[in-house]
């Protein structure tokens, strides 16, 4: 099931400096905490000048679209899904 | 003409290659969201029961589920679809991230649509080793730098039409090659519908002239097709054909414009005036930020029982504000003479010229116009779309989403610029 929502979410980001990448490594939701084991996708896109990363990642239970604002560098999440169908 | 009758399948080494990334949409929800993967699911206009299918996935086409469906009919096939909205942000990133690669490549690199890229290897140090260890490099680049669930099929030839018909061979994952070698053979398992541009009824036309397969079409002599199509037409199937290429034009933009499927059958002027409103936004926008001004509009509507009516008008003087556009559109609704419920509305701007000098009139101060009209597209580009409209959009809110169109490239001129 896919569940749209837009909520702040606790997000631990991690900076590689030596793959020069990027990625969320914990999200704590709902008090309980998630380890990040995929990054399916990471894209940008603009509102206004604002922009926004967005991460699709996978846990071991749930599905998670991350936002970040760039301008106060707040997270939300947008999407929570299991893969089942609605 | 004695040489072209004669014309035999271009012999030179194919530099083109046409890339189609498979499935692209849903592939893409498939790479964002791994727990998709392997499953059936669709990204549709609308995610309701009448919403258009714009991309199954691989899984789902092999259920039968085509593009054009709509999701309660989808969903008879297969009661497990997955059905998502789009996400245009995602796959121009997408898009994009797919050309900086092609980039790397050559210089020469022509975007076809959201997922189709036509890569022209002619000039390339690329070349050197070899096209098909290109095009197994950029699909492997693809698998590793932008999402491993991503697959592109990739044709080779030595025109631009052979090389997305050798794309379109063997789906998803491909690489075919059609050469002055090979092409013999790849014509004889072809149908004529698999020729892109050959439907119905250009069959029917073939077949009137005795041609019925792409081997007949192949042998055909030029006078045969221009008889078959009735026009020059024919003369280029014949090079088509035969490896050389015809199919390297640009086309000029001629026109900017924005369309909106109802989700409710208005059908007043009084409840379509503030979808139009929002539409004639959009495109003033575009227009605008593209630097053009224009002297035509044109309006057109498809009605719940599918009939349609448009209408266009040109003017001596030009337009760029959205408010002067609109009414001369909303002059064109009203001269509408059916009253029924609507099913979708599309206004366009076309006689275009490049907005380099504004002609100053005695009626109004057109240089303050063109002051104010840009004052408030700066705050709208900063702050986001619509942060200031007319009143008469009030109660359109969020009901005219963000869409990317299908086939049509002009407007990733927008999001590449």
């Amino acid at each position: 099931m896919i569940q749209k929502i837009d909520a702040p979410i606790s997000v631990n980001l991690i900076y590689d400096h030596k793959r020069r990448s990027v990625y969320p490594k914990y999200i704590l939701w709902e008090g309980k905490n998630y380890q990040v084991t995929k990054i399916g996708l990471h894209h940008t896109y603009r509102l206004g000048k604002t922009l926004y990363h967005v991460f699709s990642v996978d846990t071991p239970t749930l599905f998670f679209r991350l936002v970040m604002n760039t301008d106060n560098l707040h997270w939300s999440v947008e999407e929570i899904a299991d893969g089942e169908c609605n | 003409m004695a040489n072209v009758i004669n014309l035999p399948f271009n012999p030179k080494k194919p530099t083109l290659m046409h890339l189609d990334l498979n499935s692209c949409f849903a592939t893409i929800e498939q790479q964002a969201n791994p727990r998709l993967r392997g499953k059936p699911i669709a990204v549709a206009a609308y995610n309701s029961p009448s919403g258009c299918i714009l991309a199954p996935s691989i899984e789902a086409k092999k259920l039968g589920i085509k593009v054009g469906f709509k999701v309660r009919d989808a969903k008879i096939l297969c009661p497990n679809l997955i059905v998502l909205s789009p996400d245009p942000n995602k796959y121009r990133n997408i898009h994009l991230k797919f050309r900086a690669i092609l980039e790397g490549y050559s210089s020469d690199v022509i975007p076809k649509s959201i997922d189709e890229f036509v890569l022209d290897l002619k000039d390339s140090l690329a070349l050197k080793k070899g096209i098909t260890e290109v095009a197994i490099e950029i699909k492997q680049r693809i698998k590793t730098e932008i999402g491993e669930w991503l697959t592109i099929s990739v044709g080779i030839a030595p025109n631009r039409f052979l090389a997305k018909t050798a794309a379109g061979l063997h789906k998803p994952d491909g690489l075919d090659v059609i050469d002055c070698n090979s092409y013999l053979k790849i014509y004889q398992n072809l149908g004529l519908m698999d020729l892109c541009g050959i439907k119905t009824r250009n069959t029917v036309r073939l077949n009137n002239m005795g041609i019925f397969t792409v081997l007949d079409f192949y042998d055909s002599p030029i006078w045969k097709l221009k008889a078959a199509f009735k026009s020059i037409t024919g003369y280029y199937w014949f090079l088509r054909l035969h490896g050389w290429e015809i199919d390297d034009v640009t086309i000029k933009r001629g026109s900017y414009g924005n369309s909106f499927a109802l989700p409710k059958p208005f059908i007043t002027s009084e409840e379509l005036a503030p979808l139009l409103q929002k539409l004639v936004e959009k495109t003033g926008f575009r227009l605008r930020k593209a630097g053009y001004k224009c002297r035509g509009v044109h309006l057109s509507i498809v009605y719940r029982d599918f009939t349609y009516w448009h209408q266009g008008v040109s003017f001596a003087d030009f337009l760029f504000d959205s408010k002067d556009i609109y009414k001369r559109i909303f002059r064109l609704l009203l001269k509408c003479p059916f009253q029924k419920p609507v099913r979708s509305l599309a206004v366009s701007v076309f006689n275009l010229e490049k907005n380099t000098n504004t002609q100053i009139s005695l009626l109004e101060d057109l240089i303050v116009k063109e002051s104010l009209v840009k004052a408030v597209d700066c705050i709208n580009e900063k702050w986001g779309d619509f942060i200031i409209t007319p009143a008469t959009m009030l109660g359109t809110g969020n009901i005219m989403p963000d869409r990317i169109s299908f086939g049509g490239i002009k407007a990733l001129e927008e999001i590449i610029t």
